[in-house]
């Protein structure tokens, strides 16, 4: 068996954590949720920082935690933090301050097998941080600091690597300048991430696999595009209701300067970025941005009209509002609507109609 | 030289009980002080009052239940018997159980404060970067501390040359032996030897002066807390 | 107008009562702790309205102390050089008049002292001997005295341990830590050590005589009770209670 497998029941004053999942062995998993939700409190346990009472926690085969092992003598299997094989991202990076950077990318090598020292290097190189090493902690930027504490969790060669919100303490600049370093992360390592965030930008861009938590329990897990395009979690998005789509660069158009982007399903035109043809992206629509039209619209300015199907509706947050879900092709689509106009127009599911989109955001 | 040949005896005695009590402490305080930051026992807060129990006591007090407890009739008395040692009243050793127990609190309470001050975030980050909780106590947290330990050795070496009450019911005054130079000065005064007196007394004032600028001077720069 | 009349009588009543009723505060030798005690209750019975406390420590700490302006009234000094330094350098009121011949014992609370001479602390079984610091105290100037008279000081001078008053010598040997004490006869023979242990005197050939004085301080010169507790001092009863615990009156003593 592969992957990890995670149960855990916690109960303290006022919350209580209670799941049972199963995470992929590869890829960016996110615990999406607001605070409260017990995203941090999971990761927590997963690392071994909480001590879930009552617990069973499976990584590859390898068992971490298992309460059930042994039920008469009471203390069952537990590894402690520190001898199991992850890094830790924190929210605040939290490095070392008696340690120069070097120090503390260092740390968590002198204490592994020797085998292991060439991901410090490849650390530094993927975090870009090769020219701090002899500063200390003290005089460094937000961003800097925040990209040495992921290389030293990397450096040495986790076999899962944990993060928890890393970018929430940093402002919207540097949380651009460190996407990118995680986005290629993302794309690099073939070692599962387990990534905490409340922010749907974040993990639109960087997750492959969603978990929802809300109040201690999961409420929806499952692949990243078919989970956000679900209807029933609009809470837990709120303004950032929206699809994401795997597409590759199919056509660039010189002239225009747009970039023409297919997904299963169908194809987007959107601004020319410079990326090859055949690259891989994800592309990112929200419900705000997709309106419908019964008929093919001419004389418009929205680029992107595609043929659709409606598939379900439901009622929005707002009551004035209305959630459609559009198959086009095997890709799903959001739209959101005044109830007035989806009934006006008499939207049925499996009703054939035109998405009209107005707005297309390449991530990742 | 102005001083007597006992007068300096006075003062090596004393110098070898502040030293020999401050590293006993160092050893003894600082797991005590450990587990008094993290513990979460009902019974730390007990713990505590105990610990903190010498800055109340009247050190005559101290000194006189020490000497009941370190006689033939007292625990440990009992206990040096039993283990075929001498009794430690009136003995070097025996000032320095004395000492131990009467400068505890300085020794544990600057540590315990400073190792509170770390909190828990470098002690969780240390165990995901593989370091054992002994190891992560050597490697994050003493050197987290150290200003925290500079404080602790300062007082606690400065409170044991100083001591006068618990010294006086429990050495003897033997010179050489138990007879620091607190006791010597006391006894000049008392012998109205006042001169004798001011000379040492000014002696003990510089010396300990001179200890305390020296640490200071060497003392680890500012606070240093975990860089967010 | 009946009022007032009782009211006024009431007011002088009390004023002349206050005038005669005065606090004594008394410095007090160590050694006199339970005789002083004795003959401070006798006097309190006959005299209800007067207020004395007893202050008790080391004789020499009491000059200092007097002469800085301690507030005692009256000094009652284990050696009579203390209370003459006053009298030269003015601060008594009174003449230095001696109250007793101090005398020290061989004491032990665990083995039998009475049939001990000094030569028997040479016994490696006492491990510790207490005296009382030779350099202030004076009945430990007489111990030190005593063992060098009698050529035993090198012999013992190791097993020896300093109280610095002779309450704290009696300390060191009641709690045990001392097997062997040299004390003051008159603490020895109070009922509350007289009961625990046993004692051995030592004959004052082999030291000076440790003459006893007091004086009223100059302080005290106006203080009508002092006068009247100074004199009692004299009396049958006072002089009973103070051999009782071993002091010898200067009177007596020649006849003895």
């Amino acid at each position: 068996m592969t992957g990890i497998q995670a149960c855990f029941h916690l109960e303290w004053p006022g919350f209580v954590l209670d799941v049972d999942l199963d995470m992929p062995a590869r890829g960016v998993t996110a615990l999406f949720g607001q605070s409260g939700s017990g995203k941090t409190t999971l990761l927590r346990c997963i690392a071994g920082l909480e001590r879930a009472p009552k617990g069973r926690l499976t990584i590859n085969s390898e068992i971490w935690q298992d309460d059930e092992l042994r039920p008469r003598h009471g203390s069952g299997h537990w590894l402690p933090t520190h001898q199991r094989p992850l890094g830790y991202v924190f929210q605040e990076a939290s490095l070392f301050p008696h340690l120069t950077v070097l120090g503390n990318l260092r740390y968590g090598l002198r204490r592994t097998v020797a085998a292991h020292r060439q991901g410090l290097d490849q650390a530094i190189a993927l975090l870009g941080v090769g020219h701090l090493l002899d500063r200390k902690p003290e005089g460094l930027s937000g961003g800097e600091r925040s990209r040495i504490s992921i290389a030293r969790a990397l450096a040495m060669r986790p076999r899962l690597l944990l993060m928890d919100e890393p970018l929430a303490a940093l402002d919207l600049k540097r949380k651009q300048e460190i996407l990118p370093y995680l986005e290629r992360l993302h794309r690099e390592l073939d070692i599962p991430v387990i990534y905490v965030s409340h922010a749907a930008d974040e993990v639109a861009r960087l997750a492959d696999h969603l978990v929802v938590m809300e109040s201690g329990h999961a409420i929806a897990v499952g692949p990243l595009a078919a989970t956000l395009a679900r209807l029933d979690l609009p809470i837990q998005m709120g303004e950032d209701v929206g699809v994401v789509l795997e597409a590759l660069v199919a056509e660039r158009d010189a002239n225009w300067h747009l970039a023409r982007v297919e997904f299963p399903g169908g194809s987007v035109w959107v601004r020319d970025g410079g990326l090859p043809i055949g690259q891989r992206v994800r592309v990112r629509i929200l419900a705000r941005d997709v309106s419908i039209a019964l008929q093919q619209a001419t004389g418009t300015s929205i680029q992107n009209c595609l043929p659709a199907t409606i598939d379900q509706l439901v009622d929005d947050d707002h009551p004035a509002s209305s959630l459609v879900r559009l198959q086009v092709g095997t890709s799903p689509l959001l739209a959101r609507l005044t109830r007035r106009s989806a009934m006006g127009l008499g939207l049925v599911p499996g009703m054939p109609v035109w998405a009209q989109i107005k707005a297309v955001a390449l991530i990742g | 030289m102005l001083l007597t040949d006992s007068d300096l005896q006075a003062i090596w005695l004393t110098a070898r009980l502040a030293g020999t009590v401050t590293l006993i402490l160092l050893l003894l305080g600082t797991p005590i002080a450990w587990w008094l930051a993290r513990s979460q026992a009902w019974w730390k807060g007990p713990v505590a009052a105990v610990v903190a129990l010498p800055l109340v006591l009247p050190p005559s007090v101290i000194g006189f239940y020490l000497l009941l407890a370190m006689g033939p009739n007292g625990l440990v008395g009992q206990l040096t018997h039993a283990l075929g040692i001498a009794a430690l009243p009136f003995t070097f050793w025996g000032l320095v159980l004395g000492s131990v127990f009467y400068s505890l609190p300085f020794m544990v309470q600057p540590l315990q404060t400073a190792f509170e001050g770390i909190g828990e975030r470098p002690l969780e980050v240390a165990a995901t970067l593989r370091a054992s909780p002994i190891d992560a106590f050597f490697t994050v947290a003493v050197p987290l501390a150290l200003p925290g330990f500079f404080t602790a050795t300062v007082l606690t070496f400065a409170h044991t040359v100083g001591e006068f009450g618990v010294v006086l019911m429990i050495g003897g005054n033997i010179p050489g032996v138990t007879r620091v130079a607190s006791v010597q000065i006391y006894d000049y005064v008392e012998s109205m030897e006042y001169l004798q007196a001011h000379r040492l007394s000014a002696l003990m004032l510089l010396f300990s002066f001179a200890v305390l600028l020296a640490l200071f001077a060497w003392r680890p720069a500012g606070r240093k807390e975990a860089v967010k | 107008m009946k009022l007032l009349h009782h009211w006024l009588t009431a007011v002088t009543v009390s004023l002349t009562l206050s005038a005669h009723a005065e606090k004594v505060t008394i410095a007090a030798a160590a050694d006199l702790t339970f005789a002083m005690d004795d003959i401070v209750a006798t006097f309190k019975k006959a005299n209800p309205g007067d207020d004395i406390q007893i202050i008790y420590g080391s004789s020499g700490k009491f000059q200092t102390q007097i002469q800085q302006g301690a507030p005692y009234d009256i000094f009652f000094s284990a050696d009579i050089a203390f209370p003459r330094e006053l009298a030269k350098a003015g601060f008594a009121a009174s003449e230095v008049r001696p109250y007793a011949l101090g005398r020290i014992v061989l004491w032990s609370n665990r083995m039998d002292a009475s049939r001990m001479t000094l030569d028997s602390l040479t016994d490696p079984k006492i491990a510790h001997i207490a005296i009382a610091n030779p350099k202030h105290a004076p009945y430990g100037k007489r111990a030190e005295e005593v063992l060098r008279v009698s050529n035993l000081w090198k012999k013992l001078e190791p097993k020896l341990v300093y109280g610095e008053n002779i309450a704290q010598t009696v300390q060191f040997v009641q709690t045990g830590n001392a097997q062997v004490g040299i004390i003051a006869l008159a603490l020895a023979s109070n009922p509350e050590l007289a009961t625990k242990g046993s004692y051995w005197l030592i004959p004052d050939t082999l030291h000076a005589p440790l003459e006893q004085g007091y004086i009223v301080t100059k302080r005290a010169a106006g203080n009508a009770a002092a006068w009247r507790f100074v004199e009692i001092m004299d009396s049958k009863p006072a002089r009973a209670v103070m051999e009782r615990y071993g002091f010898v009156l200067p009177a007596d003593a020649a006849t003895q």
